[in-house]
């Protein structure tokens, strides 16, 4: 992908070049992380708005995933990954269904989250599912009342997940500390307090 | 009986352990077993998982997969957020090989291999599947058919979008959920909108709760205007976002709508004569009762 037209001569690329969208940091190299990532031609993005008109999110903020897809193509890192509309997407994929250039615009928002996250732009909610999973394998760990309930209804008090056999959670733990995410969690966390 | 590991994920037995138990005994009685799943864990949830690094959410899921391939068994779940998981992953895994391989990767740390030998399914559609089991065999296998009810279907996400990528084609208006609620004997009724997002997934819920509930109150809003007795669904997270949610709108917004919230295996087992206790309908937020009312 070219950002500029090369017409071979300077002082009409000069006259026609966009200011309003080519700005000095738009990373053309970012588009192409973004399309790795997600798996998605987002440059085939012709801005119908398709995506957007049919969002849950669209409505009740200013989330616009149209918006999010032309940042990706004109490669507006800094603008796309710090919006915090960004954590508005549901993934709840009507976007990608009604897509007409059969794009997925929903994996093009995790691909934006994933690399927020490397610059440590994460919820606060989402570090702390990663404590809890680190800790006990779920995400929603069980408790008392739920293990009375249980045992009224004949089941064990602990599933049959790693809350009941806990032996697997050091697997787990391998899993997640081979991508180092719970330190980076525990850290970030506790940096925000 | 077709056998299949039963894979738990994190709401149902953590949250409504009826979701678990209905899920056991309503699928014996139509010719379907399901074997526990040692030691699977959070599947892990698509949105905060996958929003962090797709690659640990690749890994993790590949995990409790191949729990299941070391029983040799097809999974079966019983959440719409797991399916995102579980299936998507598998089916990633299995036809990517530089996923697959750097997954493998990390899984050989702990001893263990994704191999792609198994198959992923919601519970629900195995239900409706004829080859399994199907609409018919749901039928007969009832003894108090839920006349006179009112149900409002949803049918969330995961399970049928992004549509080129799930087994159900189409999802802009599909209406096989309401043969299924029909099989109990209740009537399904239809309302505005009916395939939006409960408003709880993508990691919303946590992150601006009031801009998760301002979704699921549009969807309480229109429910509601068709008369329903009953919202249904497959996924114990819209259960919990419906549920739980009634609650928190009550205090957000000041809306009330009183509207019982079942996971469609609850209803099953209902109407198959389970009875409430055996359910733990107490756990819901939302009270039962008046529907219990209906049919009791
Ligand atoms: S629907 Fe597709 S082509 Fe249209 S604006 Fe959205 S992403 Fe672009
Ligand atoms: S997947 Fe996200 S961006 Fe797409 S329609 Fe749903 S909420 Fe909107």
């Amino acid at each position: 992908m070219s950002f500029e037209k090369n017409y071979g001569n300077p002082e009409l690329e000069e006259k026609l070049r966009d200011r309003s969208f080519y700005t000095t940091d738009s990373n053309p190299e970012f588009l192409k992380e973004v399309e790795k990532i997600s798996r998605t031609d987002a440059h085939m993005c012709f801005q119908c708005g398709s995506c957007t008109g049919g969002c849950p999110s669209a409505p009740r903020s200013s989330y616009r995933i149209r918006l999010f897809m032309r940042k990706v193509v004109l490669g507006l890192e800094e603008e796309a990954l710090t919006d915090p509309d960004l954590w508005l997407c549901t993934t709840c994929y009507t976007c990608t269904d009604r897509c007409p250039r059969n794009l997925a615009p929903t994996d093009v928002i995790m691909a934006l989250r994933n690399l927020a996250a490397r610059r440590d732009i994460i919820p606060k909610n989402f570090l702390k599912t990663v404590q809890a999973i680190y800790k006990t394998g779920h995400g929603v760990p069980n408790n008392d009342a739920n293990r009375a309930a249980r045992v009224k209804l004949g089941l064990t008090p602990e599933p049959e997940t790693t809350a009941g056999h806990p032996e697997f959670i050091p697997g787990i733990q391998k899993i997640i500390d081979h991508y180092g995410l719970k330190d980076r969690a525990d850290r970030i966390l506790a940096e925000g307090e | 009986m077709h056998e299949y590991a039963f894979f738990l994920g994190c709401i149902a037995p953590n949250r409504y352990p009826g979701c678990e138990a209905s899920a056991i005994k309503t699928s014996e009685k139509v010719g379907i077993k399901l074997l526990p799943l040692k030691g699977g864990s959070c599947c892990p949830a698509p949105g905060a998982f996958g929003s962090i690094d797709l690659n640990i959410w690749y890994a993790m899921a590949a995990r409790n997969v191949c729990l299941a391939e070391e029983m040799g068994k097809d999974i079966a779940l019983i959440c719409n957020g797991c399916y995102k998981s579980i299936y998507e992953v598998n089916e990633i895994l299995k036809n990517n090989d530089e996923l697959r391989d750097g997954a493998n990767e990390v899984l050989a740390e702990i001893d263990m291999e994704f191999k792609g030998s198994i198959d992923v399914w919601h519970l629900i559609e195995l239900y409706y599947d004829s080859e399994i089991c199907g609409v018919e065999k749901i039928r007969n296998s009832i003894t108090r058919p839920l006349t006179g009810v009112k149900i409002a279907p949803h049918y969330g996400c995961h399970l049928l979008k992004p549509a080129k990528e799930r087994h159900f084609g189409n999802a802009e208006n599909p209406m096989w959920f309401e043969e299924l609620i029909d099989a109990l004997g209740a009537e399904s009724v239809q309302y505005k909108n009916k395939m939006q997002c409960c408003g709880a997934g993508g990691g919303v819920r946590g992150y601006d709760l009031s801009q998760a509930l301002d979704i699921t109150n549009e969807k309480l809003i229109n429910v509601q205007e068709v008369g329903a007795d009953v919202l249904t669904e497959f996924c114990p997270f819209c259960q919990l976002q419906y549920d739980r949610g009634q609650v928190e709108i009550k205090e957000t917004f000041g809306k009330e709508y009183n509207l019982p919230v079942l996971h469609y295996n609850e209803l099953l087992g209902l109407a198959q004569g389970m009875s409430p206790d055996e359910l733990a309908l107490d756990l819901h937020a939302v009270d039962c009762k008046p529907f219990l009312d209906m049919i009791l």
